[in-house]
């Protein structure tokens, strides 16, 4: 974001607005908004998000959701329940309405009952403990982007969309082309998205405009902010890598995404290329380069969402580098006068481009052995469909699966306050997919990025033991996108 | 048949009528999963589909020895089990003695140690986590408070440290089980001895260390052996603070047995650490029971 942009920011979202300037912006998006589609659409090839129409707010009056729930082909003859297990708690409430609406307006015999695990390790053995017993429930799984669609696909204890999408080209296209890359395993779509998510660098302009600093554009201009930072005291970036498995490689996938070696990855991820590449182990000395540079807060690996969001809240660090999905938690620390803000990782490279770490959120498909499949897909269409997308999404104020109209955000600001909200979904079109397919590369690059936090190892070296695990595996049963 | 045969089949099949529920219930949920999973460490399996695998015969433990990981973890266990369970126990046997006084407060004190045993996991692991993050946590910002700051440190996220600061909580969270068991323990030793080693002019330290601790070798030996189990399996603790990370520096072998399971699908490899796992937890009780047997009270002495 340019330094305009993010002054741009300033007067556009998180101040009120006034009721002319809502007028123009409403108008002023409508009139964009086809081009803008079409624009998201051929952008979304890059990256698994997509542009979407700038809105903020309702002009006038009640708005009501533009979309339609649209009737089902297939209905419950009797009452019938399906069962959904999934693993984010905060989206059980966006699940209810939606089905609820779907059982009043179209299928009154229809009940979706949802089982909230606590986490994804708790969902993922349950439903793996379900399949192995050839278990009719759940009905609908959700599965995590990667691995986890992986395994449940190719070992045949899932249905795929192939049909679904030849019966509705419509609905397919309601998707982002890169989300559904992103899940497409031996050719056929195996699961759809909720949402989609970015990684993003949230900062407190307050800290900034009291320093005189400005939004960092590149790597070195980030650099000068953490010295400046640190000079008074404060603590660059809470980077909580000691979350889980995923952040201690974002900063790799950031600098991958910044040199567009997205690619590359991926097909040394398939076992098709050596990660030892130049481009490959550069990713890994950025990460050694990250940890070495003072600009993160002492330890992130001892640092969970929670901790660094406290730092963060409390002003003790000036930037915060995590997901949009943790932006609820993150308004909940925040005092009343604090002055939220985000910005995509600076570019990497001199000249590069800011790489916004994006992946398709909860995805959701079908049990192979479900007694309703027909049904099932028929909830799934309901939760991701046009009508659907719009709700889910304003319940949470994560960026939908795929593109959505100007209406249809306006719609979702009456209700959604938070004026991050139309900034996250600007940053899809540059979305850098942050998914690994092969479980046991996953893990050693987890653990390879974690000896590289505490230079334990030499980048180079830990990209010869990502190489390792990888041959290990041998030639991969699956092909991805 | 007899009748002194009849009445012996009589008696013997009701000792089995009584014992049947619950040799059943013991073979349902004990005796056959410990079989499948010997028997699974054979194979191969994903986890997802309904058959295993083809049969690989020694293959995964074959893996596991040859697996630095595994060593790494097998380390951990041990280190996790050898510091833990002597503070564990001396710890708790030093309270015990304490509060085996006529203190004041002692009920309260009593109390106050065992709480940690009764509180959640996730509560305590969620609480020190926060003790140990290592900019705003209370552990590094006590230390600068009293002029220690170059001490503050990384605790959970530096592979040094790392494994010492969960065994410091696993610690702290049990000690007041041991102390219970303990107290009883010494509520319950013969006061004879006790008082004759007293007009025989035994002075405190004496007592303690001449009579009472051989005296209190059993229940020492019973309280060791629950804390080298628990130790042995740990696996919450660790998984909720560390994840065995970093650097598997906390890998322990039951969070290596869930990484191999659930997150890498390897479920005979698995299931191998898992029988490893139970052989290990017998050996130790095996011995513990023998030290046991030749304790004064085992009979055999």
């Amino acid at each position: 974001m340019s330094n305009g942009a993010g002054h741009r920011q300033k007067h556009s979202t998180s101040r009120e607005l006034s009721r002319r300037r809502l007028l123009e912006l409403g108008l002023a998006s409508a009139a964009a908004s086809p081009l803008l589609l079409r624009a998201g659409r051929a952008s979304a090839q890059s990256g698994t998000g997509g542009a979407q129409p700038t809105v903020t707010k309702t002009p006038t009056g009640e708005l009501k959701n533009p979309a339609e729930l649209k009737a089902p082909k297939t209905k419950a003859s009797a009452p019938t329940t399906i069962s959904f297990w999934q693993y984010v708690g905060f989206h059980v409430d966006a699940q209810k309405f939606i089905a609820e609406e779907y059982k009043k307006r179209h299928d009154p015999n229809l009940t979706l009952e949802i089982t909230a695990y606590p986490g994804l390790n708790e969902q993922r053995v349950g439903v793996k403990s379900a399949f192995a017993a050839q278990s009719a429930t759940p009905d609908i799984v959700a599965v995590e982007p990667g691995a986890y669609a992986v395994d449940v696909y190719t070992s045949g204890s899932v249905l795929d969309f192939t049909k679904v999408f030849a019966e509705d080209p419509e609905y397919k296209r309601g998707f982002w082309p890169n989300a559904l890359e992103l899940l497409t395993i031996n050719g056929a779509i195996v699961s759809v998205p909720a949402v989609t998510n970015t990684v993003i660098v949230y900062y407190n302009r307050g800290i900034f405009q009291q320093h005189g600093l400005e939004v960092p554009n590149t790597l070195d201009e980030l650099k000068k902010i953490g010295a400046a930072l640190s000079a008074k005291g404060i603590m660059p970036i809470a980077y909580p890598a000691g979350q889980d498995r995923n952040f201690p490689i974002f900063p790799y996938y950031t600098y991958v995404g910044g040199i567009k070696a997205d690619k590359l990855m991926r097909e040394a991820d398939l076992g098709l290329k050596p990660w030892t590449s130049p481009e490959l182990v550069a990713g890994a000395e950025f990460v050694e380069m990250m940890a070495k540079s003072g600009l993160y807060a002492k330890g992130p690996l001892g640092i969970k969402e929670p901790d660094a969001i406290q730092i963060f809240a409390t002003g003790k660090s000036a930037m915060f580098w995590g997901g949009q999905w943790m932006r609820r938690s993150i308004r909940a620390a925040l005092p009343p006068n604090f002055d939220l803000a985000i910005f995509p990782f600076p570019a990497v490279v001199p000249g590069g481009h800011k790489s916004v770490l994006s992946s398709v959120g909860i995805t959701l498909t079908v049990n192979a052995r479900s007694k309703y499949p027909d049904l099932a897909f028929e909830m799934i269409k309901a939760l991701t469909g046009p009508w659907g997308k719009i709700e889910y999404t304003r319940n949470l104020g994560l960026s939908p699966n795929g593109p959505i109209s100007a209406d249809a955000i306006a719609y979702q600001m009456q209700s959604l306050k938070d004026p991050l909200y139309p900034e996250f979904l600007k940053l899809q079109p540059t979305g850098t997919t942050r998914v690994i397919f092969t479980p046991a590369v996953e893990e050693a690059m987890t653990q390879g990025m974690q000896a590289i936090i505490t230079g334990q190892k030499t980048p180079k070296a830990v990209m010869e033991s990502v190489e390792a695990a990888s041959q290990k595996v041998g030639a991969r049963k699956f092909r991805t996108g | 048949m007899s009748a002194a045969a009849r009445r012996r089949w009589r008696r013997n099949l009701t000792g089995y009528a009584f014992a049947g529920p619950a040799l059943i219930v013991l073979a349902a949920f004990l005796l056959y999963p410990v079989a499948y999973s010997v028997s699974l460490s054979f194979h191969e399996w994903d986890g997802y589909t309904p058959r295993w695998g083809p049969f690989v015969g020694f293959e995964n433990y074959r893996a596991l020895a040859a697996d630095e990981v595994f060593w790494r973890a097998t380390w951990n266990s041990i280190v996790f089990v050898v510091v833990r369970t002597p503070l564990e126990v001396g710890f708790g046997f030093l309270l015990a003695l304490l509060l085996n006084h006529r203190l004041a407060l002692r009920s309260l004190l009593r109390t106050f140690f065992f709480v940690p045993v009764v509180m959640s996991l996730i509560v305590v692991t969620i609480i020190f986590q926060r003790v140990f993050e290592p900019n705003t946590g209370l552990l590094n910002t006590f230390l600068r408070v009293i002029g220690l700051g170059d001490w503050a440190h990384p605790w959970l996220g530096d592979p040094a440290t790392a494994l010492p600061a969960v065994i410091a909580v696993s610690v702290w969270k049990n000690v007041g089980f041991s102390l219970v068991i303990l107290l009883a323990g010494l509520q319950g030793l013969p006061q004879d001895v006790i008082e004759a080693a007293r007009v025989d002019g035994a002075n405190a330290w004496q007592l303690t260390l001449r009579v009472i601790t051989p005296l209190m070798r059993p229940i020492l030996a019973l309280t060791a052996l629950l804390s080298i189990i628990g130790g042995l399996k740990v696996f919450d603790l660790v998984f909720i603070m560390t994840r065995g990370g970093p650097t598997y520096s906390t890998e322990v072998l039951a969070t290596m047995l869930y990484r191999e399971a659930f997150e890498l699908n390897h479920m005979g490899i698995a299931s191998a650490v898992a029988v490893i796992l139970v052989a290990l937890v017998l050996s130790i009780a095996r011995v513990q029971t023998y030290v046991l047997d030749e304790s004064p009270e085992g009979g055999k002495a």
